[in-house]
């Protein structure tokens, strides 16, 4: 709900129903609102938030809290006596000693856990899905990308004997040109696939067919990686134009074969 | 026994600290600098081609189309028009004027047709500072047909300005 | 035999012996041919000197040298460099140093003079001491800010020599009503400091109102000179199309047309109302942390209440300026934007965008440190515990709005993280990162502030009006009113497209504004005669108060010069926008990370100056020397923080 991470969310509010009704001390609520606020940005969004962003979250609430306590003489004395109590009562000599390890050893882990990051690659802020031309000419016959349909789509209804050879067609092409990188079930995993950065679409994913229109389908079809937009770029993408190899008719068969064989519909003009 | 930091050097401390920490911010964002515009250089037997090139060059360098005021494939709110297909939809904008004599409108007289629903605010381009010349409004036009639609103008073209 | 003199001879002894060794060691060192001494003698003795070929070939080389100098034309600099730091950092920092002093002698006369006159109307003298106390600040500062001017107009003539003459092209004219009106600064400065008890109250009074007149038309004059850099010209309708036509002010080669329009240029009034603003705001911080330098280093209590009340009303003033101080830069931004759609998104989505995350963690701070010192004095006040439990909201209140105003609107992330968030923005923190929810932010930072004071105002008193009850849930019907309003158009700016979105942000400001102004006609009767369970016990406040005063001065001259770094370098590559071109290796727009550089080294310069000028503005008040009995230790401590 609201790309939150409910149960986390619901964790974390129970903690503090169960710290208002034991009448914690300030320096509990404080610790509390600190470590609450860091699991909620951490685990607490269906899209965890950016780390940097968090950071500034994080830093923000440590000045407000440290203003908090020290915002009045009483305030302060009360946040500070259960650590003036920790550090010379005799009685918890053995808690001090612990926690003396423990914050050390928290230190440490926090630098190992910096240190063994795994390493990325910068980034560069390509877009998967980049935005299509409004129109591109394929074998001088020019499409309307916004309009555009599977011209045999209707096959689908209106002629199934017809719609069945498309598909045969469909499947020829796509077994002798397009599994080599997408896969045997066009799960993006074909042979060669190991080697390629973008990895190769995988069409099985609910994130990829049925979120495209067929134009665009086809539009990466034909013009493949050398016809990303800009924003699209870098084009290190190894997609093929396959307008150089492959007729019109080939090409809207195997886009008519993709979407078959993953029991997708494409997304209609208009639909969002 | 009791410790306690002499005030001075508490104050010197705090004045270090924080403008240090004020530093590290400012060491924190991502950092870019912006170099003046290198100059594009526009020869007489540049094709069609070459200045869509030049203008896609103009439009995020001198030009400034791309330098936080238009996009290129975006939705959402936006502060401008996104110029994607503009190409194809610059003929039909404004009744009586061809793709090209709009896209030359919208560069020379930003002013006289506002795209509903957004706010006035573009400068002539021609005028300071951006000030492209005639051959530099042509890459720029190139580009603008070349966003979805064929691009016509060559450095021949009269934009009639 | 005193140690000291030892110690200073041996000293003295050092540095001869030092100098006498270098000089030995390089005469022993380097290779150069010297005959020997008898030869010398014996060819003076011949009365003619006959030259070696290596000397013949030396007084060859400079003769060379002499006929090159003569030969070579004249040839107007264009630029000068500076070593190391590039004549544009040097500028840089002079300028921002001169304006530092500038703001800061501007704005003491301004609420100097209002305190004297809330004194003369209150017929209180603690007013008028409290008065006299910030001038004292004046004198060394005044010439703080002339000697960086004379620095930077020197540095501007042997730098930047071909555009500082264009500049004189352009402004000459007003040069010498501005020498004339630093003139009568100086004396309206002195004769107001000095004059203090020698003229009667009316006359001195007036002394101040001219001192203030004085200054603000010094800078309104050089702010011509700034302004027309960023805008050289007015915008008008000439065509009569309804639509502002830029009318320039110089041709396009540059030559003057109308120094009318070069002088009042499109953004001369809104940098006026900026600065005045800000230079109170930053004055009165300037002030307060002088008080809380005072206070920590006070040994009676009589002098802790004095410059506690000092730090106090010194802070009053800076966060009373400092309300509608984002209103005036949202006005100035916007005249910015008015004058050059380019201008405008290069300040605010271009190359300068993340300089405004920057700046929101700064003015986050300043409200955060504002109020914090508000709740802390809430101690100094007998039975103040009945508001404390507020403070926990307002802190949240504060936080929320900081967080949001924080929030850049393309975060950095790493690759796994933009491969989750499927592109460069959060699917739901990008709401954040809007326009939209940084002017409500500020709206209700500004609204908490000001309850924040509401709440120490009433700490401690209890209203005697009649009708007490009904006046406070009206200011408190109108407060919940504005922030709802404020809310409401910050969450309705989702839903329209951008034309209209950019006009809600008025309707914001204007609520909060007229808000703030009811609920202050409210609270003065309300409170007029209040009883007080306990008197207020100034000096009674824990000393990490004092410590926030200063933390704030800090922020707000950080802050200063990392808006006039953007002020400044908006302009990109030009010296006259769109006249002019930068045509220097300095013509570049540096890294943010290596501005802030420049801005903090610059800060501490200033801070450090401040400390001589607070060291010799407490000379003022101490005792004549006398021969020394007992050690001094305030002496020590205040040398010590100057250097």
């Amino acid at each position: 709900m609201w790309g939150l991470n409910l149960p986390v969310v619901l964790a974390l509010a129970a903690i503090g129903g169960v710290l208002a009704w034991r009448r914690a001390n300030t320096l509990v609520w404080l610790l509390y609102t600190l470590g609450a606020l860091w699991a909620f940005f951490r685990f607490g969004f269906a899209v965890p938030i950016p780390q940097s962003v968090a950071t500034i979250y994080l830093g923000i609430t440590g000045l407000a809290l440290v203003c908090y306590a020290s915002s009045s003489r009483e305030r302060l004395a009360e946040t500070v006596q259960p650590i003036k109590r920790l550090i010379l009562e005799p009685r918890y000599r053995l808690a001090l000693a612990g926690l003396l390890v423990a914050l050390p050893a928290l230190a440490a882990y926090n630098v190992y856990a910096d240190l063994t990051v795994p390493l990325e690659a910068p980034g560069f802020g390509r877009e998967v899905h980049p935005p299509p031309p409004t129109e591109m000419t394929v074998h001088d016959e020019t499409i309307d990308m916004a309009t555009a349909e599977n011209p045999y789509l209707h096959y689908k209804h209106d002629d199934p004997e017809l719609y069945a050879k498309h598909l045969e067609n469909g499947r020829r092409v796509y077994y002798e040109n397009c599994f080599w990188c997408h896969g045997d079930g066009m799960g993006g995993d074909g042979m060669f696939a190991h080697g390629l950065n973008p990895v190769p679409s995988n069409f099985n994913d609910v994130g990829t067919l049925p979120i495209l229109q067929s134009s665009f389908v086809q539009w990466r079809i034909a013009k493949g990686a050398p016809g990303l937009p800009a924003s699209g770029t870098p084009w290190d993408s190894a997609m093929p134009a396959w307008e150089k190899f492959l007729t019109n008719e080939e090409m809207w068969d195997v886009n008519l074969f993709i979407y078959d064989f993953n029991g997708y519909e494409p997304r209609a003009l208009g639909q969002h | 026994m009791k410790l306690s930091v002499p005030m001075p050097v508490r104050l010197v401390l705090l004045v270090v600290g924080t403008t240090a920490f004020y530093m590290y911010l400012g060491q924190i964002v991502p950092q870019r600098e912006a170099h003046p515009p290198p100059p594009v250089l526009i020869s007489a037997e540049m094709t069609t081609e070459d200045l869509v090139a030049v203008g896609a060059e103009l439009a995020s360098g001198k030009g400034q189309c791309l330098v936080g005021c238009h996009t290129v494939g975006q939705s959402g709110p936006l502060r401008y028009p996104d110029l994607d297909g503009i190409g194809a939809r610059a003929a039909t904008q404004i009744e009586g004027l061809s793709g090209l004599e709009y896209l030359a409108q919208s560069l020379y007289e930003p002013a006289a047709f506002i795209v509903p629903g957004f706010a006035d605010g573009m400068q002539p381009i021609d005028q300071p500072p951006i000030s492209l010349s005639e051959d530099e409004m042509k890459a720029v036009i190139a580009w603008l047909q070349s966003l979805g639609g064929t691009p016509t103008v060559t450095l021949d073209t009269e934009l009639g300005y | 035999m005193n140690r000291n003199r030892i110690l200073f001879g041996i000293g003295v002894l050092a540095f001869i012996s030092v100098i006498v060794t270098v000089r030995l060691g390089g005469f022993l060192v380097d290779n150069e041919y010297r005959q020997p001494d008898r030869q010398v003698a014996a060819q003076e003795e011949q009365g003619e000197a006959e030259l070696t070929p290596r000397q013949q070939g030396i007084v060859d080389e400079q003769a060379a040298d002499e006929a090159e100098a003569r030969a070579r034309p004249y040839e107007e600099a264009e630029y000068r460099a500076v070593p190391f730091v590039g004549s544009r950092v040097t500028v840089w920092v002079l300028a921002q140093l001169h304006l530092l002093f500038a703001a800061f002698v501007l704005a003491v006369p301004l609420f100097a003079f209002i305190i004297e006159f809330v004194g003369y109307v209150k017929k209180e003298e603690r007013y008028n001491k409290l008065a006299y106390e910030f001038t004292k600040l004046l004198s060394v500062s005044f010439s703080m800010t002339a000697t960086f001017g004379a620095f930077l107009t020197f540095g501007l003539i042997i730098l930047y020599p071909k555009f500082t003459n264009y500049l004189m092209h352009i402004f000459s004219p007003t040069f010498l009503p501005y020498v004339l009106l630093f003139f009568l600064e100086a004396l309206f400065l002195y004769s107001y400091y000095y004059g203090w008890g020698k003229f009667g109250p009316k006359m001195h009074l007036f002394l101040g109102f001219m001192l203030n007149i004085v200054g603000t038309a010094i800078m309104f004059i050089a702010n011509a000179w700034l302004t027309f850099m960023m805008s050289p010209g007015r915008r008008d309708d000439v065509d009569g199309d309804g639509v502002p036509d830029f009318v320039s002010a110089v041709s396009e080669s540059g030559a003057l047309l109308s120094l009318r329009d070069a002088f009042f240029n499109f953004t001369w009034m809104p940098i006026n109302i900026h600065r005045i603003i800000a230079n109170v705001a930053f004055g009165g911080s300037i002030a307060a942390a002088y008080a809380a330098f005072r206070y920590l280093q006070a040994k009676t209590d009589e002098e802790k209440a004095h410059f506690d009340w000092m730090g106090y009303v010194g802070n009053f003033v800076a966060i009373i300026a400092f309300l509608p101080l984002p209103f005036a830069g949202y006005y100035l931004a916007a005249e910015i934007y008015a004058f050059s759609q380019t201008l405008g998104i290069q300040m605010m989505g271009g190359t300068f965008s993340w300089l405004f995350v920057i700046q929101a963690a700064l003015i986050g701070n300043l409200f955060l440190g504002a109020n914090y010192y508000l709740w802390l004095g809430m101690g100094r006040m007998e039975g103040g515990v009945h508001f404390q439990k507020f403070i926990k909201w307002l802190l949240i209140a504060i936080a929320l709005c900081f967080a949001v105003w924080a929030t850049p609107r393309y975060a950095i992330s790493s690759v796994s993280e933009i491969a989750a968030m499927g592109g460069s923005s959060h699917p739901q923190l990008s709401y954040l990162g809007q326009m939209s929810a940084k002017n409500t932010a500020v709206n209700i930072l500004i609204l908490s502030t000001y309850m924040s004071f509401l709440l120490y105002r009433r700490t401690g008193r209890q209203s005697v009006h009649p009708h007490r009850q009904l006046l406070t849930r009206a200011q408190a019907i109108v407060f919940s009113s504005a922030a709802a309003l404020v809310i409401f158009y910050g969450v309705y700016g989702y839903f329209v497209d951008s034309a209209t979105r950019i006009r809600f942000a008025i309707p914001q400001v204007y609520s909060v504004l007229a808000a703030l102004v009811v609920i202050t006609v409210i609270d003065l009767p309300l409170y007029r005669n209040a009883t007080q369970s306990g008197e207020t016990k100034w000096g009674k406040i824990p000393a990490v108060s004092q410590y926030a005063l200063i933390f704030i001065a800090l922020s707000f001259t950080w802050l200063m010069g990392l808006m006039g770094y953007v002020r400044s370098g908006l302009r990109q590559e030009w010296h006259v926008y769109g006249v002019v071109l930068d045509t220097s290796p300095d013509a570049y727009t540096p890294t943010l990370g290596f501005a802030t550089q420049v801005v903090s080294v610059t800060v501490l310069i200033f801070f450090g100056l401040l400390g001589v000028v607070f060291w010799l503005s407490s000379l003022g008040g101490k005792k004549d020397w006398e021969p020394k009995t007992v050690a001094d230790g305030g002496d020590r401590l205040e040398g010590g923080q100057a250097a």
